[in-house]
């Protein structure tokens, strides 16, 4: 399955490796990803495009844990790998 | 005032009293600003030990524990600490000193990533950027490990940062804020069990993290539902509520392990399905229904499928799902098994059974007493066999089970409970993992109650290999051990061998009613093993029960 998940973060310098760590950590391949920085609003937006075959519900909760992570949206799953995804940050 | 100065200012103004820490270049300011400090410092030996010592703290009282440690390898000695906080979520706050900003990512002296390294062992972990995020990135790292599900923080305050000049501003301590429960889930989670024939309690360690052991003790009380308990849970249950069925899993007793199999409703409060309770997952508790209770939504479905879950926090949530229940075949069948799996000690033999002392050092403890133990054989017989009446009494490293926790985390229950016999159940293994903590009990006269169970082998993975390695046993036999007696003595602390069953109680005696610190030093048969056990990969009911040698 690909899932894409985009989340809006604290604008902290490790933001990404913390988000990326538990990806890998929890069972997922990072496919795409998209980042971008807000300076209005001091936060991080990104956009992952992840595969795996756990449930993706378990990495939504990891991420969503994360002291960082402001909000988190499961854009789109597919069961096949792939496949063309938009990726608007 | 200087950063540092400001660092102990928030400690203060978060209740903070005790600090255990060990100094070095990058953090000489704090401990320069300590020197004036009300804030007590305890000078461990090791880093780890200083880790070991706030979970301690923490464990033992539900307050946050504090340690410190300079940058580099100071740093990286708290990681195994921290980690052990991670998996047992425990309140802690790391702070470690980090080299001059400006330094940073040159490889300068004792300088490296630890906020990288933090990344998979912390709840949350701050490098701090400037002087003026200081004192909110402090407030932050305390109100972090505190709220919801507990957990260590770390905070790496670079040199500059502790030098600087910096206005100390009041912080109003938010008030704690816990999530309202749905009406919708709690109607549900009462119908469950309401119609549940064979319902049962799978306590975890949140009741005490959520400092709910009354309210739990309430509800099982009004509802009269079996119990069972995780290694963490210890103590929730009342050794006398009549259903209580005791520890769960693979050294748990054969009652809690039939009865989960056997129930139709599983009442999962705050605990996490571990592999260790479980056994072969797809076979745990087969014909349950289950209710999760929970503060942290991703333990939710993590593992086991939730028929119903409640986020909340135990406190509120618990009270409200009192109700009563006519089960009362199922309770006569929690009786029974309680009555047929009960510990027996009353075996012949001139030589110590462990288990046995254990149980006997239980009964004779004064009240206010807590256990800190090590990781192996020993760790499972404290579990199975000594009784407790709080999991503030209770310390075990249970999801890292960390070798060398118990005599660090036994320091830290005697500073924060003065007046609380703290004692160490420890193996002649994991003892010397951080025996160098016996320099923090002389230096601080802490009476810490030493019991050194000692087999002269790796006791519990001697035991797999005997079981399930065919007897090839590699690297576990430790029959070279020093003199535990000469090596106590060296730090001024009172120390007696015993190695025959009529010696258990005078040894228990001189230890409880030494003044200060004492090593009770247990010589034990290395072929004793911890039964009943689940072997891996196998369903909890395939118990493997042993013979006591």
């Amino acid at each position: 399955m690909t899932h894409t998940i985009k989340l809006e973060a604290n604008s902290r310098p490790e933001v990404m490796e913390r988000i990326l760590r538990v990806v890998r950590h929890r069972g997922f391949n990072l496919e795409e990803v998209l980042m971008k920085q807000c300076q209005t609003t001091n936060s991080t937006k990104i956009t992952l495009k992840v595969s795996g075959e756990r449930p993706i519900s378990n990495l939504e909760n990891q991420l969503n844990k994360l002291y960082d992570v402001a909000q988190l949206e499961l854009h789109q799953s597919t069961a096949t790998t792939g496949s063309a995804v938009a990726m608007n940050a | 005032m200087t950063g540092a100065e400001l660092v102990l200012k928030v400690l203060q103004q978060h209740g903070i009293k005790h600090i255990f820490g060990y100094p070095g270049g990058a953090i000489m300011p704090i401990y320069d600003a300590l020197y004036d400090s009300e804030v007590e410092h305890f000078l461990c030996r090791h880093e780890q030990g200083a880790a070991f010592s706030a979970i301690g703290y923490a464990r033992s009282t539900g307050k946050v524990g504090v340690c410190m440690a300079t940058s580099g390898p100071g740093a990286t000695n708290l990681v195994t600490g921290l980690a052990d906080a991670m998996m047992d979520s425990v309140p802690v706050v790391a702070i470690t000193g980090q080299v001059f900003s400006n330094l940073i990512g040159t490889d300068a002296f004792q300088e490296m990533d630890v906020l990288g390294m933090s990344l998979s062992i912390t709840k949350q972990s701050f490098l701090v950027q400037s002087l003026d995020e200081l004192a909110d990135v402090l407030h932050q790292a305390f109100e972090v490990a505190q709220s919801g599900r507990p957990g260590p923080v770390l905070v790496d305050i670079p040199k500059d940062i502790q030098v600087g000049s910096v206005d100390f501003e009041p912080y109003p301590i938010a008030e704690k804020q816990t999530p309202d429960f749905s009406a919708e889930s709690l109607k549900l989670a009462k119908d469950l069990i309401a119609s549940a024939q064979k319902p049962l309690f799978y306590v975890g360690g949140g009741v005490g993290l959520a400092d709910a052991i009354d309210e739990m003790q309430d509800l099982l009380e009004a509802t009269q539902i079996p119990a069972i308990s995780t290694l963490k849970a210890l103590g929730t249950v009342p050794a006398d509520y009549p259903y209580n069925l005791g520890l769960v899993g693979m050294h748990g007793n054969q009652a809690a392990n039939h009865a989960v199999q056997e129930c139709d409703l599983l009442i999962c409060t705050g605990a996490r399905f571990d592999d260790r309770v479980t056994g072969k997952l797809d076979t745990f508790a087969p014909n349950a229904k289950v209710i999760h209770l929970d503060i942290d939504p991703a333990e939710i479905s993590k593992l086991r499928h939730a028929d119903v879950s409640i986020l909340a926090d135990f406190k509120k949530l618990l009270p409200a799902l009192a109700l009563e229940t006519q089960i009362q075949p199922w309770q006569q069948q929690a009786v029974e098994l309680r009555s047929e799996y009960a510990w027996r000690y009353d075996f012949p033999g001139e030589t110590i059974y462990a288990p046995k002392l254990l149980n006997l050092l239980s009964q004779k403890l004064p009240h206010d007493h807590a256990v800190s133990c090590d990781v192996g054989q020993h760790q499972m017989w404290v579990a199975q066999h000594m009784l407790f009446s709080s999991p503030r009494n209770h310390l075990s490293s249970g999801g890292a089970g960390t070798m060398g926790f118990g005599l660090p985390a036994a320091i830290g229950v005697q500073v924060a409970r003065p007046d609380c016999t703290s004692v160490v159940v420890s193996g002649d293994g994991s003892f010397m993992m951080n025996v160098q903590e016996l320099g923090t009990i002389r230096r601080f006269k802490l009476p810490v109650k030493i019991v050194l169970l000692d087999n002269q082998r790796l006791g519990m993975v001697k035991q797999w290999q005997e079981l399930f390695f065919e007897e090839r046993y590699s690297e576990t036999n430790l029959s070279d051990n020093p003199d535990f007696v000469t090596l106590a003595k060296a730090f001024d602390i009172p120390a007696l061998t015993i190695n025959q069953a009529d010696q258990i109680e005078q040894g228990l005696d001189q230890l409880i009613n030494s003044d200060g610190p004492f090593l009770l030093h247990v010589q034990i048969d290395e072929k004793e093993n911890v039964w009943p056990l689940v072997p891996p990969g196998k369903a909890n009911h395939d118990m493997l029960e042993g013979e006591k040698v």
